[in-house]
């Protein structure tokens, strides 16, 4: 038959080709230009759910739970499935308004819109922090309506004790900078704020898991991702166990309770903290679950300043107790020697400068120095130290003795495993230039012998000297951990930071006559009589620092026992008078209950007055 | 009498198109892969089937029945049935007005427990025969405004049937008769004049919603057939011919965007802005387009692997086994894996084609053509919403969507002109 048109089909060829070539070139744009489709559809079907690690669990030194976890929960939503949701229900449950509830969602699309940019699957944000019991009970049972919420559990703090604050530290919700700086804290987090939670941070922590679920468009759960690359357990951190004896703990915060000051107890042959106390401070199981942030606003304006950690942060003059640290150095400078006596005539007079001393018969020997803590004693020390005629000139005679001092460390940080520890100050010859204007004399700068002045020292820094001289002449970076699993160390940081032994520039044979000196200042005669705890020798010294702002503080440095010490301590109480009227007494009521956890005080009187004592200022 | 009386096939033929057959099986297989794999559970290991490609298995069994029941049926027989078939398939058509239930806003379905019909489907089987018989009819030629009408008003009618059920994909589809008749002596400006309209209804629609004049299309068109005239000023039929072009152009884009901002629904609107581009809204309307490029885009060059695809799996992409099916060959077999199901697609068109052309009679010819398009116009249609070329448009992908009616339509379709191939004379 006749067909005009046959060439027509070769049209129809050309159309479907035209038509498979504009399919080609547009699928092969969506799928060969770039990965970005795949990173979405990947966005979409998966939901990395984080599992949180248990927390470190905290011993203390004779294995006793200090701190341990307890469930927490997190209430998450994605915030854009949630745009058309009756949020009357959860804002009963959580008893927000309705204002809040859109703040809340609009605070967790930021969030999740961040989260989005750091390449995580995951769009969800948190709505509402840790649950109460009460509240994730009710929501878990009715999350099958709430599209869009889900919730995860995490892990707080529990406190078996109320104190121990500034050693322990507390938790806190992750701020922005840290993110920043860690890509694994994710909003909501909690991490370490102070104390060795902040130091151990990345130890205590743990190791995050991850679930990784399908989820469809209704972000229903489908299941867990069948990868092992997708699913990991989360680690608890491990069992720490720290240096502290939590029952002296308790008693030196009960003892210091209704006054101000700290009270550092270290153990001299290892540098391990035993007792770590300021007051005011607060009560760690305030800062945990839903008011934490609340009772964190309150604490930061409260004038008693309870956050304020005085034990490494504040600084104060050593008044008496310096005078050991300058025996020894004059004893190694060859300016003294245990026999040598200076006159005391109720002070140093000098000119016209006269340092006060207090009535006493005269004249003493280095031990009869330290047991009545003789003023005129110490100036004439400190005057012989830096007046050295071998150096010839008082500035290289100060030097010597800056360089004594700075071994017994002094005047920088000791290295504690807390953040932001003060260094003190001993002032340096270029201070003391700019003070006095370049010249100056031994006489100038005399209160130094007396431990006034530009010298100062945090209550660690003079537990540290205490524990040096226990140890005739050395010591170790003291440390609030003691072993991590049982007796392991965390790493060889640690052990060089903790275990490396630091010589002092004093022969170990001086220590001697400045410990008999020690001996007697509890004894009669001595400036803390009558403070005594029965037959435990205790080697000490009181001091009183003057203070500009109000009554004298009182200080009292001990250890104990004379030979093979156990214990070193530094006390101090603001505005607390003489060094044997508050610092004292607590001091040894603290040696007597930690050489004899189980014996009754020898002097139970003394113990009530501490007890009961409030300094107010 | 007794040459038009039902007889089973004598064996003096030759065979089915091996070829078709082949590319036929291909596609088929491909579907059931898809399905199974979109509709088996996320951490599915091992083989189960789930209930839906159970019933597409059942489907297929039906199909296999088709097939053999037209190819040993008696050709005589389906010339001859022709008129009824259509007949039937409109009275169908309109019986499903009443008698159908709802689905998805569109009443073309006639439900029977668990299963539905969709006589649509078989419509488009039906006007294929009618229009092949009636340009196959002896004395009758494609020639005159009456045989015209006539051509034109088989395929018409359906369609408008279709349109009252309110399922516009399918309705569409009998336009590609237009190019049936293309074939059969159409002029060609007809398909020239469809496409530039087209072109015109888009600029429209753009300018319109970008609230730019109409004006400097308007001036553009004058201004371009003004230049056109002064220049073939010396032929006086072309320049006849342009102003009237331009005269109908300004005027029909004129209408075009009367007509779209006052008939068109707002949903119809939506998408065609979101095609055009005018519109980006990855939520609402443009969710599902976004959410079936994200599918496709996520296969890369190799895919994501069989039961790797969460896109679809999922549900983030609608539909997933039935219209939007392509999705899981783009992301679960990748751009090889497309390419490869283009190919065989491309191919039984083009196969088709041949087939068509060497029939010995108008009958098998218009026929074939008819299967051609309207395969043709349903891989053009579905493929190009998936991949957002064209609007979202709800018709099935031929042998590869689930779905009973379409799959035993498409069947039938395809056999009954695979059977008229192999006893042409």
């Amino acid at each position: 038959m006749q067909d005009l048109n046959k060439d027509r089909s070769k049209v129809f060829v050309i159309i479907f080709l035209v038509i498979l070539s504009a399919f080609i070139y547009k699928v092969g744009s969506l799928q060969l230009m770039d990965d970005h489709y795949e990173q979405k559809a990947v966005n979409n079907a998966l939901n990395k759910i984080t599992l949180y690690p248990a927390r470190s669990i905290l011993y203390d030194r004779f294995g006793k739970v200090i701190v341990s976890n307890s469930a927490m929960y997190d209430l998450l939503v994605f915030p854009k499935e949630v745009k058309n949701t009756n949020p009357a229900f959860l804002c009963q449950v959580l008893q927000i308004d309705t204002a809040e509830f859109r703040q809340r969602i609009n605070d967790a699309l930021q969030k999740s819109k961040k989260r989005q940019k750091n390449n995580s699957f995951n769009r969800s944000a948190i709505f509402y922090s840790d649950l109460t019991i009460q509240q994730y009970t009710v929501i878990r049972e009715n999350l099958f309506r709430l599209k869009g919420f889900y919730i995860e559990p995490k892990t707080d703090r529990r406190y078996e004790i109320t104190g121990g604050a500034h050693a322990l530290g507390y938790l806190g919700e992750v701020t922005e900078s840290v993110m920043k700086e860690d890509v694994y804290y994710q909003p909501g987090d909690l991490v370490g704020i102070t104390g060795i939670e902040k130091y151990y941070e990345n130890v205590f922590r743990g190791i995050k898991g991850v679930k990784t679920v399908w989820q469809d468009r209704t972000y229903a759960e489908r299941g867990v991702v069948n990868n092992d690359a997708f699913n990991f357990p989360a680690t608890a951190g491990p069992n720490v166990t720290c240096a502290i004896d939590i029952e002296l703990q308790k008693y030196a915060e009960a003892l210091l309770t209704g006054k101000r000051g700290s009270v550092v107890a270290i153990e001299p042959s290892s540098g391990e903290i035993l007792t770590f106390v300021n007051k005011p401070d607060f009560d760690p199981n305030e800062l945990i679950g839903q008011d934490r942030g609340k009772a964190f606003r309150r604490m930061l304006i409260d004038p008693k300043k309870p956050l304020y950690n005085r034990a490494v942060k504040g600084t104060y003059p050593p008044g008496s107790t310096v005078k050991t640290v300058l025996a020894l150095i004059a004893m190694q400078e060859g300016v003294l020697r245990p026999e040598t006596t200076h006159g005391c005539n109720h002070g140093y007079h000098l000119g016209s400068i006269t340092v006060g001393c207090h009535p006493h018969g005269g004249p003493l020997d280095l031990v009869g120095s330290l047991r009545i803590s003789c003023n005129s004693y110490y100036c004439q020390v400190f005057r012989d130290i830096i007046d050295n005629p071998k150096y010839g000139d008082v500035k290289l005679g100060y030097a010597a003795l800056e360089r004594h001092w700075r071994s017994f460390g002094l005047g920088s940080p000791t290295g504690i495993d807390l953040l932001g520890e003060s260094g003190g100050n001993i002032p340096s010859v270029k201070q003391l230039d700019r003070r006095h204007g370049g010249r100056w004399k031994s006489s100038m700068i005399i209160s130094l012998g007396i431990g006034q002045g530009e010298i100062l020292l945090t209550p660690l820094q003079l537990a540290n000297v205490t524990a040096i001289i226990a140890n005739r002449g050395y010591y170790y970076a003291p440390h609030l951990i003691k072993s991590i699993n049982g007796t392991g160390f965390l790493d060889a940081n640690w052990i060089t930071k903790f275990r490396t032994k630091h010589n002092t520039t004093i022969d170990p044979a001086h220590f001697e006559t400045v410990i008999e000196g020690m001996s007697q200042v509890t004894k009669p005669g001595g400036t803390a009589v009558g403070t005594g705890v029965g037959d435990i020798e205790i080697c000490a010294k009181t001091g009183t620092a003057q203070n500009p702002h109000g009554k004298d503080h009182s200080l009292y440095i001990a250890f104990s026992p004379r030979v093979n010490p156990k214990i070193a301590i530094a006390v101090i109480v603001e505005n607390g008078g003489f060094g044997a009227t508050w610092a004292a007494p607590i001091a040894n009521l603290l040696i007597e209950k930690y050489l004899k956890p189980t014996a009754e005080p020898f002097n139970v009187a003394m113990r009530e007055r501490m007890l009961k004592g409030v300094i107010n200022q | 009498m007794s040459n038009n009386s039902y007889k089973f096939n004598s064996g003096s033929e030759g065979k089915i198109d091996f070829i078709a057959f082949v590319l036929y099986l291909i596609l088929i297989t491909i579907g059931l892969v898809n399905i199974y794999s979109v509709t088996s559970d996320v951490n599915q290991t091992g083989f189960h089937l789930s209930a839906i490609a159970t019933k597409q298995l059942f489907w297929i069994g039906g199909a296999a029945l088709i097939i053999l029941t037209v190819i040993f049926a008696n050709v005589t027989l389906i010339d001859y049935f022709s008129y009824y078939a259509y007949i039937i398939a409109i009275l169908l058509n309109v019986a499903v007005l009443f008698l159908g239930r709802d689905v998805n806003g569109a009443k073309s379905w006639f439900g029977f427990g668990g299963f539905g019909i969709q006589p649509s489907e078989f419509a488009k089987v039906a006007t294929a025969m009618a229009i092949a018989k009636f340009l196959g009819t002896y004395g009758i030629k494609f020639k005159g405004w009456k045989n015209i009408g006539i051509s034109i008003g088989i395929f018409l009618l359906p369609m408008m049937i279709i349109l009252v059920q309110n399922d516009t994909g399918s309705a569409l589809v009998f336009m590609s008769f237009f190019l049936v008749l293309y074939r059969e002596g159409m002029p060609g400006y007809f398909l020239v004049s469809a496409v530039w309209l087209g072109i015109l209804s888009i600029i429209s629609i753009i300018l319109e919603q970008k609230h730019v004049s109409l004006g400097y299309l308007y001036g553009t068109i004058l201004g371009i057939s003004s230049f056109i005239i002064y220049f073939s000023r010396k032929n006086k039929q072309i320049s006849i011919l342009v102003a009237l072009v331009a005269i109908v152009s300004v005027g029909y884009s004129a209408g075009i965007g009367h007509a779209y901002q006052t008939i068109l629904k707002p949903y119809q609107k939506d998408r065609i802005e979101i095609v055009l581009g005018l519109k980006e809204d990855h939520r609402g309307m443009g969710y599902n387009l976004e959410q079936s490029k994200i599918a496709i885009g996520a296969g890369r060059l190799i895919g994501r692997g069989f039961q790797n695809g969460t896109q679809t799996k999922m549900g983030f992409v609608p539909e997933q086994h039935t219209d939007f099916i392509f999705c899981t060959i783009g992301e679960e077999w990748g751009f090889v894996g497309v390419l490869f199901f283009f190919g065989i697609y491309v191919g039984l068109l083009i196969r088709l084609v041949q087939l068509a052309e060497r029939q010995t009679d108008t009958f098998g010819r218009v026929l074939g053509y008819s299967v051609a398009c309207i395969l043709f116009f349903h891989w053009f249609v579905n493929v190009g919403m998936t991949i957002g070329i064209i609007p979202v448009i709800g018709i099935p992908l031929p042998f590869i969507s689930f779905g009973g009616s379409s799959l035993w339509a498409f069947t039938l379709l395809l056999f009954l002109f695979l059977r008229v191939d192999q006893v042409r004379k």
